[in-house]
């Protein structure tokens, strides 16, 4: 059924002016200058100007999806679609022709009173460094073409959308994450003038062409894959057999291409990959606790803090800051931190018992908070340091055959991290399929039923909060060997809000999912030195895209899934077979 | 003997409303004792109680001898006593198979270091909790079983809803079963061949039931003794007929009626 006209232009306008807010909000906030000289294809093609685009391309995908009405599928046809998108383009671009012509109205000088973004930089940025007039008409045209595109790309079959989506992206990614790559290939000792242009930065028209077919293909095979292992599961589940390839087998590449990663990708970026295992360690520990027990913690800082100061207490030699410095080797220490994190998160958890939902949320955003006053405080000075923190944290050393290892170093860091983070996943993935993890959902799913069916809610909900306090701790622990000194300043509640963001992104209860959430959270900023500034905005923006459009995150927990796309499939009893036609009977009518 | 279940004097007030006043009752073991009364008149209540969801003001409730009072609801289902809900409670997005793995975890000790390291007694047991929660899926022959078991239990119909509830509390492994209302939402046939199984409990598992049911066609096949209650006091126990034909168990139906009317 095709929609009405009406409805088809009100959702476009809609979504034109959301496009244009979007549009006008990165420029104010100087998004789009800070993109300018990041150069994603040839020479033309600035991330700056992809950005410019990005809004009306999306709004206009999203626009022209097939909606359910009543019942009823209603579809756009080829033509509808692409007028629909081209006005959502128009308007985008219209919005942003509005603001330059009120900025050249007003004089820039006035405006930057206001907007301090609005440079003369950006105003040649938006006008494609043209003249005013031209350059203006010239992004409306553009808008206005990608819109169409985009949505023609919207109505399309999923079997041809999903290439070249995916294609899309590849290009993207390889374009943004140059530096990343182009180390790679040379550490490979691999050619990287065809695929990245020396005088741009950017991929080469034909790096582009090649990371776009390689995107398509890999979408292309991933279907395949997934038809085959359909059947497959299929025809096991008749043989009641096990799969043919054992799926331990696609470890070893994996395990392969992990362990040579710091060699390929020299320090800096070892450096970040580091960062990331950090926080796929928080975001493993939070998981159980949120993903797998399904108890809001909105203060798991205070165990990455914990996990920080016990490790720089226990393993300071000389005086750091604190009256104690027993000086324990790190491997030594671990245990104890773990142990101590343990404490840590019964004492939370313990109060907290009765508490569900928000209530228990607002608690643990307190506690969070109490652990970052606790460490400030002059009460623990002589052990924590206080306000000025701990100093000269030594970094865990190792001798290999006379050879010194420092695990300070990026790359001995991006082991240690590695080993922890394989532990960690090691432990939520055997938790998860065991009568622990069965008891953890089910308390989820409805704490009352699970407590009647014999599952002790307060053992299991403090057994929660001790394995997410244990795991989280291990993050603080990597964390104070990394940086060697600890301020209070560093443990603030944004640290929280990052982790729940990684498995929120991820999946929630999804290990895989959390190892996604942090390399997009952590990892992408952390290459891209330029998203630093817009963190917390991208994290907002990511977190309301993913919640309207694919809650269940990115990688799901297939629970989840069927949880937030529940259908209600009737099966049998009500359909199967004619009911006899004898009524039933209440007590008044049994005596009359 | 002493009975397997005895309720002294028990008591639950909801602010100034009594839902349980002074109520006394004994069920032996493997017996099927029916629990009727107009709607309001504290059945629900009486679960609730008894399994430790609320606690009660006065009274006692022993079972096989125990004061059950103040214990935690989940040790009170270790203990043996298991229920299902009036409005279906499931686990609904876990499958089928794992609602019913769920009931298992009572009688079962893998902890924390067992379950990570996988010792060879956590996957005995494992074995052991899957093999039961199969068997007492099994008790409602295939409704549940084969391709049934790896479906999330939100796609199922109403009645085999009601049908996991009993078989998650088979599960449990109880002594004594409650039913409240299972019949309820089932179309008759469904609720004659729920009357039988209700029988087949006793007879192939063993087990002592209590039952609350508005259907009295159900109440006449499955009791053994029907007690009715009324504001939270009973007015009459005894055979289906007896209480029945009861004036005042007639008396609070219609009246009841008659007001709501
Ligand atoms: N949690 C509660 N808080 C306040 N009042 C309650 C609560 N639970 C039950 N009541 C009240 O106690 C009385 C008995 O309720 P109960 O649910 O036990 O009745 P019932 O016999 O099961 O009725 P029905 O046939 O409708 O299920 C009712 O008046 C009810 O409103
Ligand atoms: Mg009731």
């Amino acid at each position: 059924m095709t929609m009405a006209r009406s409805e088809l232009r009100r959702r476009a306008v809609r979504a034109g002016l959301l496009a244009a807010v979007a549009i006008v909000y990165l420029c104010l906030v100087g998004m789009v200058q800070a993109f300018s000289t990041r150069n994603i294809v040839g020479g033309n093609l600035p991330l700056s100007r992809i950005l410019l685009l990005l809004p009306s391309a999306v709004a206009a995908s999203l626009a022209v999806r097939p909606r359910v009405r009543g019942g009823v599928t209603m579809e756009l046809n080829m033509g509808e679609a692409a007028g629909a998108g081209a006005s959502i383009g128009l308007i985008a671009g219209a919005a942003v022709a509005v603001g330059i012509g009120i900025v050249n109205l007003i004089g820039q000088e006035a405006v930057r009173g206001v907007f301090n973004a609005v440079t003369s930089a950006l105003m040649l940025t938006l006008t494609l460094q043209r003249s005013t007039v031209v350059g203006t008409a010239i992004l409306v045209a553009l808008s206005t073409a990608t819109g169409a595109l985009f949505a023609l790309a919207g109505v399309l079959a999923p079997r041809l959308r999903r290439p070249i989506v995916t294609g899309l992206t590849v290009v993207l990614l390889m374009g943004m994450l140059q530096s990343v790559v182009r180390v790679m290939l040379v550490q490979l000792g691999l050619a990287t003038q065809w695929l990245y242009s020396v005088t741009f930065g950017g991929l080469t028209y034909l790096g582009a062409v090649a990371s776009f077919a390689a995107g398509m293909a890999a979408a292309r095979l991933w279907a395949l894959r997934r038809e085959a292992a359909a059947a497959d599961a299929a025809e096991r589940a008749e043989a009641g057999g096990r799969p043919r390839i054992p799926r331990a087998m696609l470890l070893v590449p994996v395990g392969f291409v992990l362990l040579a990663l710091p060699a390929l990708l020299g320090t800096f970026l070892s450096a970040v990959l580091g960062q990331v295992g950090i926080f796929v360690l928080m975001g493993l520990g939070l998981n159980i606790v949120v993903g797998y027990a399904g108890l809001l913690d909105l203060g798991y800082v205070a165990f990455f803090a914990v996990g920080a100061y016990a490790t720089g207490v226990l393993t300071a030699a000389v005086n750091s800051g604190s009256s104690l410095h027993p000086g324990l080797p790190f491997l030594l220490a671990v245990p104890i931190v773990v142990l101590i994190a343990v404490a840590a998160g019964l004492l939370i958890g313990g109060p907290v018992l009765r508490l569900r939902g928000d209530y228990l949320a607002i608690v643990t955003l307190g506690f969070g908070e109490i652990a970052r006053v606790l460490v400030t405080s002059d009460w623990l000075k002589s052990f924590l340091g206080g306000a000025q923190g701990l100093i000269a944290i030594p970094a865990p050393t190792m001798s290999v055959g006379g050879l010194h290892i420092d695990f300070r170093n990026p790359q001995p860091f991006y082991y240690l991290a590695l080993g922890f983070c394989l532990l960690a996943a090691f432990v939520s993935w055997r938790l998860a399929n065991s009568r622990v993890g069965r008891a953890w959902n089910a308390m989820r799913e409805d704490e009352q039923v699970a407590e009647a069916m014999g599952v002790s809610t307060v053992r299991y909900k403090l057994l929660a909060f001790a394995c997410g306090a244990a795991i989280g701790s291990l993050g603080g622990a990597l964390f104070a060997v990394q940086i060697g000194s600890l301020a209070p300043s560093s443990f603030v509640f944004f640290i929280s809000i990052q982790s729940l963001a990684i498995i929120i992104l991820g999946g929630m209860g999804s290990i895989p999912g959390v190892i996604v959430g942090a390399l997009v959270l952590v990892g992408l900023p952390g290459f891209l030195t330029e998203f630093a500034e817009y963190q917390p905005l991208i994290y907002g923006a990511v977190l309301v895209a993913i919640m309207l459009y694919r809650p269940e995150g990115l990688i799901p927990n297939v629970r989840r899934t069927r949880e937030l796309h529940e259908e209600e499939v009737e099966q049998d009893a009500w359909l199967e077979g004619v009911p006899e036609p004898a009524p039933s009977m209440t007590l008044g009518e049994a005596v009359e | 003997m002493t009975p397997l279940l005895e309720i002294a004097g028990l008591t639950k007030r909801f602010g100034g409303l009594a839902a349980l006043d002074g109520l006394d009752l004994a069920v032996a073991e493997g017996e099927i004792v029916s629990v009727i009364g107009p709607n309001g008149a504290g059945k629900t209540t009486l679960f609730n109680t008894m399994t430790g969801l609320y606690g009660p003001d006065q009274g006692d409730v022993r079972f096989e001898g125990q004061s059950v009072v103040g214990l935690k609801p989940n040790q009170i289902t270790r203990l043996g006593i298991s229920r299902t809900f009036q409005t279906v409670h499931l686990f609904p997005n876990m499958t089928v198979l794992e609602n019913a793995m769920v009931g298992q975890h009572c009688r079962g000790r893998a902890g924390l270091v067992s379950s990570v390291l996988r010792l060879p007694a956590q996957r005995n047991e494992e074995e052991r909790i899957r093999d039961r929660a199969r068997d007492c899926l099994s008790f409602f022959g295939g409704r549940l079983s084969g391709y049934r078991h790896d479906q999330p239990a939100f796609t199922l119909s109403y009645a085999n809803r009601r049908r996991l509830e009993i078989s998650r509390a088979l599960a449990t492994e109880p002594k004594l079963l409650l039913l409240d209302e299972p019949t309820a939402g089932m179309n008759p046939k469904e609720t004659l061949e729920l009357t039988d199984q209700i029988w087949r409990l006793r007879k192939d598992r063993g087990l002592t039931i209590l039952v609350i049911e508005h259907d009295m066609r159900v109440v006449k096949g499955v009791s053994d003794r029907v007690v009715a209650l009324d504001y939270g006091k009973k007015i009459a126990e005894g055979t289906y007929e007896e209480v029945a034909h009861n004036e005042r168990v007639i008396e609070a139906y219609l009246g009841r009626k008659a007001a709501a009317g």
